[in-house]
């Protein structure tokens, strides 16, 4: 009898272990931990929303997380010291060349192959431009970035304010569609505490435009937007600096032409105090990323609910036809560490993010998540907790043009140091301590300097390859 | 007298060398490595933000910090802070040490509310504030609005900005100049002053005459400190203005942060370090060597 239990029991242990191991032959990994970096706040969250999905995967996810603006040093610095301290990292495309280059980062073609992320159902500027490296794959959109002009509906379509509008530029008050319009619009909505805007007496003062000028915080790209639409790139293909050219001059000119018809600390603002001048009512325009559309509609966060209206970035006219360029800035993207232990655990968990649970992730105000998939763009009903249906369809088509005429940050070896001297100089500018002309005519100077710093035949040759692929996407002739 | 024998003495002498051992090699791996390390990449033209090796290229990088206008424009910040904020704390912690050094009820409480700034960690205080220079939603501007003034773009106006960080430092410091001069002031003997007042002493004469030579070494020993850390002022720099609007408010070590993280530039960036270290070295040996007069004397 006694060998009969016996048997019973190591059938039963057989089977109790047989059983295991047949639920974790259904996961795809073998409980790996691995780390993952993203700047810290609310685009951080998903990575939490979804350790349960990836554990059930097999994957334990530790994340790790950095200010927004040291995102760069932080990486680098890991980078330099090779401590594989991450595994999967989520960055901006404006390093990509330099990790990249340096080989800090995994190619992902192989995985991609195995995982299928789906490529083509990003946009196609987006992949090209910030998905690839020299013809190979590096990493996955996590964060579709782009400019685009938002305004306040309600104060566009008020009786008094066209009325008024109209007496005073005798044209119609609708939202910009070139620079100079803009100028215009901005100086109009600009008013005093006390005085009257669409029917209401102010008790604080309300400006027409808002624009984004902290540096380290992509300031560049409120001047790219009027440079990049007046033809401008950051080189030429002899690496010769562009940005001093008459396109540039202009585009700060207008900078601080529009000064006065700012909020008077706009100098210290970066997202979160261009978002709040707009969602709280103190300004009437801004060139914004879009989840301020997000957040401009939730009641917890907006004053302006059901009033944030968005459309493309002004341009110019050139033989008849308005032409505009978006900036792209941040664009968060998700790439693998090639010092990582844990590579295809490390795809595996970026293919997730960007691909099986983005749509979740891009059409929550909990994030500042942004569309890049078509599929984002055709699905306007996951976007309706905002706004009706139709409104959130105008949206996603608004962000979906610009981003067809998007206008790439710089991604290039050392693009950190040649950004942060752009910025500097645009600062310069604002702050009237040097002209127009004098501050980009410097920047060109320190740019040449760090190009021959840097090596240029190298820098010219990398610079070319980016070149090549904006043309093949249509953004230069 | 009992006579110490030599090889006693050896021994003692082996055996302090030993027990120096690991602070002497810590100091070596922590201190000299380290500065070895700086000096030697200071000779090198080498970048980490590309693939290529480093070139070794004499003093051609301490050139470039004196051609640097960055660096002027960081080292004329930072003597503006210096300079202002030398003056300033001590003027106030020497009056609010004289306060202090009266006897009245709840003394003990005041000096320890006014300790407090000291212990607030830099980058807390950098972030409180920036809340209090907040232009829409700062207790400043409120305070200032509520007396009918228009308020002021405190860290965004390049104007100000400099100003803005510089009472920061002030209301920080200046406690701990308080203290160490109310120690002073704790340290003279009574009958000096009681010697003044026979000799028929002014109240002015006994300040010039009497308290302020007196209190002399602790001005040297506060200069000398608060000069070292301001000149490595960082945290609230960085927190408050990064530096900015554009470099209005970019010190020194601010600067050699920058180019070490952000720009990469192993080489420049030593040199710089070890131009710094020459100046401070300069400061720090003129006020010894004032400290040690003064003690011979």
């Amino acid at each position: 009898m006694r060998k009969v239990y016996l048997l019973i029991l190591i059938t039963s242990l057989l089977l109790i272990f047989s059983c295991s191991m047949l639920v974790q032959g259904q996961t795809k990994f073998n409980d790996v931990t691995i780390t993952a970096f993203c700047d810290a706040g609310h685009n951080a969250l998903p990575f939490e929303w979804y350790a349960d999905e990836f554990k059930k995967a097999g994957i334990n996810v530790k994340l790790v997380t950095a200010p927004f603006g040291n995102v760069y040093e932080k990486l680098k610095s890991e980078f330099v010291a090779g401590t594989g301290a991450y595994d999967v990292i989520v960055f901006f495309p404006l390093y990509l060349g330099e990790f990249a280059g340096m080989g800090y980062l995994k190619p992902l073609d192989e995985y991609a192959e195995k995982y299928d992320p789906h490529l083509d159902d990003i946009a196609a500027g987006f992949l090209k431009l910030y998905d690839y490296y020299a013809g190979k794959l590096y990493t996955l959109p996590y964060d579709g970035d782009v400019l685009s002009l938002y305004f306040r509906k309600d104060l566009f379509n008020d009786a008094t304010e066209k009325s008024n509008f109209k007496k005073t530029y005798n044209k119609e008050l609708v939202p910009p569609v070139t620079w100079d319009e803009l100028l215009d619009v901005a100086k109009f909505f600009t008013r005093k505490s006390g005085e009257t805007l669409a029917g209401q007496k102010l008790v604080s003062d309300f400006y027409g435009y808002s624009f984004l000028a902290q540096r380290g915080s992509f300031a560049f790209a409120w001047w790219l937007a009027e440079f990049a639409s007046r033809g401008g790139t950051y080189f030429d293909k002899d690496m010769n600096p562009m940005i001093n050219s008459e396109g540039g001059v202009t585009a700060l000119q207008r900078l601080i032409d529009v000064l006065p018809y700012c909020p008077p600390d706009v100098f210290a603002y970066g997202y979160d105090e261009l978002k709040d001048a707009l969602v709280l009512g103190r300004t009437a325009m801004c060139l914004q990323w879009p989840c301020i559309w997000k957040k401009g509609n939730d009641p917890a966060q907006s004053k302006i609910v059901g009033n944030v209206g968005v459309t493309h970035v002004p341009g110019v006219m050139k033989d008849g036809k308005l032409v505009y360029r978006a900036p792209m800035p941040c664009g968060r993207i998700l790439a693998v560490a090639n010092a990582s232990k844990n590579p295809e655990a490390a795809f595996y968990v970026a293919k997730l993010l960007s691909d099986d649970f983005s749509l979740a992730n891009v059409s929550t105000t909990e994030t500042g998540l942004d569309p890049y998939r078509k599929s984002h763009f055709n699905n306007p009903k996951a976007f309706s907790g905002f706004a009706p249906e139709k409104e959130a369809a105008e949206y996603l088509a608004a962000i979906d043009n610009n981003l067809t005429y998007g206008f790439p940050d710089l991604n290039l070896p050392g693009s950190a140091e040649y950004i942060d001297i752009l910025e500097l100089h645009l600062g310069k500018a604002y702050t009237k301590e040097l002209s127009p002309k004098e501050a980009l005519d410097a920047v060109a100077k320190e740019w040449d300097s760090i190009t021959d710093r840097l090596g240029r035949a190298n820098q010219t040759r990398i610079y070319g390859e980016l070149l090549q692929s904006w043309k093949e996407v249509g953004l230069i002739d | 007298m009992k006579e110490i024998s030599t090889n006693v003495l050896i021994g003692k002498n082996k055996f302090a060398k030993l027990i120096t051992f690991p602070s002497v090699f810590i100091l070596i791996i922590t201190v000299v490595g380290p500065f070895a390390f700086l000096l030697y990449a200071s000779f090198f033209d080498w970048n980490l933000t590309v693939p290529a090796p480093p070139r070794f290229a004499w003093f051609y990088n301490f050139g470039l910090v004196f051609k640097d206008l960055r660096f002027w424009n960081a080292f004329k910040n930072t003597s503006v802070l210096m300079i202002a904020g030398i003056i300033t704390q001590s003027i106030l912690g020497l009056i609010i040490a004289f306060l202090l050094n009266r006897n009245f009820r709840l003394k003990k409480l005041a000096i320890t509310i006014i300790a407090l700034p000291i212990m607030v960690t830099p980058v807390v205080l950098g972030f409180n504030w920036r809340i209090i220079y907040h232009e829409h939603f700062g207790p400043l501007n409120y305070i200032i609005r509520l007396l009918g003034g228009a308020g002021s773009s405190w860290i965004a106006d390049p104007k100000l900005a400099l100003f803005s960080i510089f009472l920061v430092d002030t209301w920080q410091w200046t406690p701990f100049v308080t203290l160490i001069l109310l120690a002073g002031l704790q340290s003279i003997p009574r009958q000096v002053y009681e010697a003044a007042d026979v000799d028929g002493a002014t109240g002015w004469q006994t300040f010039r005459r009497v308290t302020l030579p007196l209190l002399r070494p602790m001005f040297v020993l506060v200069v000398l400190f608060r000069t070292i850390w301001i000149f490595k002022i960082f945290d609230p720099v960085y927190i408050l203005t990064g530096g900015g609007p554009g470099i209005a408010t970019e010190t020194l070590s601010l600067y050699t942060y920058v180019s070490w993280v952000k720009y990469w530039r192993v080489g420049y960036t030593s040199a710089l370090g070890i131009v710094q270290l020459i100046i401070m070295t300069i400061i720090a040996m003129i006020f010894v060597r004032k400290i040690m007069r003064r003690r011979r004397a």
